[in-house]
């Protein structure tokens, strides 16, 4: 142990590697790539508001400085082509000119040219050659010709001098309130941010040993509870500091939904709701893209032209919605269209077509279900994307990069009413819940998205219930076989294998393969920070990184997917919830399983075998007829119970309510609940001294619970068809 | 491959600014004393935790903790295809272009000044494969050291030669 610390080598680890662009063109380059960014959101908004003189200033002023500074720098073509533009704007600034499509189009052009310059020089340093892709004489003449439409050249030549002139002096006033904001922020390196990241994960396990180092001594206690506090506070902050609000991947939308819905002659309003929420930088990336993919399927796909909407008795002008939320520890963003929908007979047709599903499969399954197949891959091609109305390309691919993250898609339709996709994003990336489980003496981590349930088998059942066929292991879970992998074989382990204490079996669904896990045991579940792996690593393709445990111990962390392609498991395309729910339905079941819900400051129960499905469902949708209260759902109407007052209390229109729509006395009901708590098994309880069950009440996870009896909802005064909601048949566990 | 040793000497040469001298720190591995450029190691890991990666190449020790982050080890004794080393070993922590790696060693020795002209390149007699991982010998006055140059155990650079494995 010669040497402990090398203090001029490590310093070496902070300095960059790499020799950098010169710090002023960098400067440069981000400044002038935020500023082509707000000009491609003024210039949109600009096409609704073409006299906005303050408008037309902010855009003026974002060539300018580009023109400015070029100059300064010696880039030629950037000048070149800031000018032209900064000429046409002027005149679009001092009312010579109004903005119309064709000036936006061209100015829009200008735009992708400066950027695609400035990337040139991002990348190597030059600028790059004009030619066929960036033509800059074509958009300076573009640029020329509109600048001629309504004057002759040299009153255009007067008149772009003047611009330039007074451009100098007149934006100084309306630049003064955004400074402001400008001051007091300050940009930092992502890497940078990253390191600190990792050094805060550092710290919060350092402060885990001292804790249990120092657990003995008193004064030692505070102290290190101190550092506890402060290293808590510190990790938040620095997650903190890595958000960004969404409206940095939604400003980019305005200028695509126009283009696409100018390419394709359809007419498209976009909204946008909820920019401020903000998430992590590197989800805000990897959602990027399949929010795009999103946004164009809507458009392409999902509104219909003007005529065929005229025909439906819809506006002509389509609807996009953009919306972003949190909700719990998770952000919500929604891609809402009005279009035609999905229809579901023909993504069924489709699935059946390319045999991902067989037609008696098909049969039985939900409409619900049966928009779930446009998720699986091999469904999209792009001979599916025309020939099935709705969207599909690629669909499994936009699911793939966002179950990446460890979030979810959720998909709604309602034939031409429109589509909902729905992407579920946890705050922060980089940590995700996972089970850790051991095989052979070694922790693995396993992603709790795909885990739907685990099976205790003791060392005699291991034997006895473990079936084999030739050299297929197979378990039967609920009467089914399911397909077993080995983590230990799999792994090809040669650690001493542990005494035979039974085994574990973590029925997986990774990306619709179905398929039980075989470890050795199991150890809590853990929030893990994801850790990339080595590529040599990486190449051996069932771990997808590692991770720092709280104990100090490093885990792998397990790719259940590649586990289920390395050991040939099939896509299954059946739900296994169905079943469940028979289960649930068998009625000489001694425990039933119950549904608990917090309707206001109790709990109560509902009969998982009641339980149709849970949805959010806008206030607006419920209103009172005469003493009963309706909720209108799926084009039908149901009777809606409201045993705490919830709707009272919120009367706002906007606001969602959770409903439970259950099954109940040969009818669907909803009832309207502040939460949904867990499913539970509730024993019978019986009234002392008599041996009858009680049937209002059950014992629920040691609690006394009332069970909501369906039977006394008042039915309504005419009712719909039974099978009304059955066609969405879904439990929702 | 009897030129590169001088390329990795120049380079602590430079950074000790005194020319013809180096400084090394000596390793051992089974019964081979090792000597490593001193301004090359970032940093001595003694005795970690170290994970094991089933289905890695062989040449790969495992993972272990560095500052928050996942640092992979390179065995020197399985590169050498020496017996396993039951004893808790130590890890010199290097940084390479795809990031930092290490190198598990069975210990860490003393740090030591030699002179450049002590170096000699690799005998012709040793095999394959040690004449590709060493990087010439080092003329102490009771033995030899064999020189290291940390570039070569870099994890993404030996996963592009496959004849490192068994």
């Amino acid at each position: 142990m010669g040497i402990e610390q090398m203090a001029p080598s490590s310093l070496l680890a902070f300095l960059p590697i790499t020799v950098m662009m010169d710090e002023l063109t960098r400067e440069f380059l981000i400044e002038s790539q935020e500023g082509l960014d707000r000009m491609e959101r003024r210039l949109t908004e600009l096409e609704e508001r073409p006299r906005d003189g303050e408008l037309l200033a902010e855009i003026f002023r974002s060539v300018h400085t580009i023109k400015g500074t070029t100059g300064f720098l010696g880039f030629s073509r950037l000048e070149s082509l800031s000018h032209a533009g900064e000429n046409l704007l002027g005149m679009l600034r001092d009312g010579k000119l109004v903005a119309n499509a064709a000036i936006i189009s061209a100015l829009l052009a200008l735009l992708d040219g400066l950027r695609a310059i400035l990337t040139s020089i991002e990348t190597d340093g030059s600028e790059g050659k004009s030619d066929g892709l960036n033509d800059d004489r074509a958009i300076i003449e573009r640029l020329l010709d509109l600048q001629n439409g309504n004057l002759d050249s040299q009153h255009a030549l007067a008149a772009a001098q003047a611009g330039c002139s007074d451009a100098d002096r007149q934006p100084e006033n309306p630049a003064k309130t955004p400074a402001t904001a400008v001051d007091s922020t300050l940009r930092v390196d992502v890497h940078l941010l990253n390191r600190m990241m990792n050094l805060v994960g550092e710290l919060v396990l350092t402060r885990n040993q001292i804790l249990q180092a120092t657990s003995a001594d008193a004064g030692f206690t505070l102290l290190s509870r101190r550092l506890d506090m402060v290293t808590a506070d510190m990790r938040e902050a620095v997650m903190k500091a890595r958000m960004q609000p969404v409206s940095h991947v939604f400003s980019k939308f305005p200028r695509l939904v126009r283009d696409l819905a100018q390419q394709l002659g359809k007419r498209v309003r976009l909204e946008m709701e909820g920019q401020e929420t903000e998430l992590d930088k590197s989800l805000l990336e990897a959602i990027k893209d399949p929010l795009t993919h999103a946004v164009r399927n809507s458009i392409d796909h999902g509104i219909e032209e003007p005529g065929a909407r005229q025909e439906a008795g819809k506006p002509t002008e389509g609807l996009l919605k953009l919306r972003a939320y949190q909700d719990g520890s998770h952000v919500v963003v929604e891609v809402v269209d009005d279009g035609d929908g999905i229809r579901v007979e023909k993504v069924r047709d489709k699935a059946m077509e390319r045999r991902l599903i067989t037609p008696e499969k098909a049969a039985h399954l939900s409409e619900r279900e049966l928009l779930q197949l446009i998720f699986l891959p091999g469904f999209s091609t792009a001979a599916a994307v025309t020939n099935v109305s709705g969207r599909g390309v690629g669909m499994d691919v936009v699911r793939n990069n966002v179950e990446k993250i460890g979030g979810k898609v959720e998909i709604e339709s309602r034939a031409s009413k429109g589509t909902t996709l729905r992407l579920r994003i946890p705050l922060t990336l980089a940590i995700i819940p996972a089970l850790i489980v051991r095989s052979r003496c070694q922790s693995f981590a396993l992603p709790q998205g795909v885990l739907h349930e685990l099976v205790h088998l003791s060392a005699e059942q291991t034997r006895s219930q473990i079936e084999w066929l030739e050299h297929a292991p197979l378990y039967r879970l609920r009467g089914r076989l399911l397909p077993l992998v080995f983590l230990e074989r799999m792994l090809e382990q040669q650690e001493v294998a542990e005494e035979d204490a039974g085994c574990y079996i973590a029925v997986l669904n990774a990306d619709g393969r179905r398929f039980g896990l075989v470890v050795n045991g199991l150890a809590d579940p853990e929030e893990i920070v994801v850790k990339p792996l080595s590529p040599v690593l990486k190449k051996i393709g069932l771990f997808s990184g590692a991770t720092v445990m709280g104990n100090g111990e490093m885990a792998l962390i397990l790719d259940p997917g590649a586990l289920a392609v390395r050991a040939s498991i099939g896509i299954s395309n059946e739900e296994e919830k169905p079943q469940v729910a028979e289960e649930a339905l068998r009625p000489d079941k001694s425990e039933t399983e119950f549904l608990l819900v917090e309707t206001g400051a109790e709990q109560a129960a509902l009969r998982l075998g009641d339980v149709l499905r849970i949805e959010r469902i806008p206030r607006a949708r419920m209103e009172r007829i005469g003493r009963t209260l309706v909720l209108r759902f799926e084009g039908t109407v149901l009777p809606l119970e409201d045993p705490s007052g919830i709707l009272e209390r919120q009367p706002e229109e906007g606001v969602e309510i959770t409903v439970v729509v259950c099954r109940g006395g040969g009818r669907h009901v909803g009832i309207a609940v502040s939460n949904v708590l867990d499913v539970a098994a509730g024993a019978p309880l019986v009234e002392a001294g008599t041996e009858v069950i009680a049937t209002g009440i059950t014992l629920l996870k040691e609690r006394v619970t009332s069970v909501v009896d369906l039977s006394r909802i008042p039915p309504l005064p005419a009712m719909e068809p039974e099978n009304a909601i059955e066609a969405a048949f879904e439990v929702a566990v | 491959m009897s030129t590169v040793p001088e390329a990795g000497m120049e380079r602590s040469a430079c950074s000790v600014a005194n020319e013809g001298v180096i400084e090394l720190c000596s390793v051992r591995a089974g019964e081979t004393t090792f000597g490593v450029p001193i301004m090359r190691i970032l940093e001595i890991l003694g005795a970690p935790a170290i994970q094991p990666v089933p289905l890695a190449p062989s040449y790969i020790g495992g993972l272990v903790h560095y500052r928050g982050e996942v640092l992979t080890a390179v065995s020197l004794r399985n590169l050498l295809a020496m017996p396993r080393y039951t004893g808790a070993s130590d890890i010199l922590v290097f940084e390479g272009p795809g990031g930092y790696f290490g190198l598990l060693v069975d210990a860490v020795g003393e740090v030591m000044t030699v002179m450049t002209g002590a170096v000699e390149a690799n005998p012709s007699t040793l095999d394959d494969r040690r004449k590709a991982l060493f990087a010439g010998a080092c003329k102490l006055k009771d033995g030899l050291l064999v020189m290291l140059d940390p570039d070569r155990f870099d994890p993404v650079r030996l996963s592009h030669q496959s004849n490192w494995e068994g």
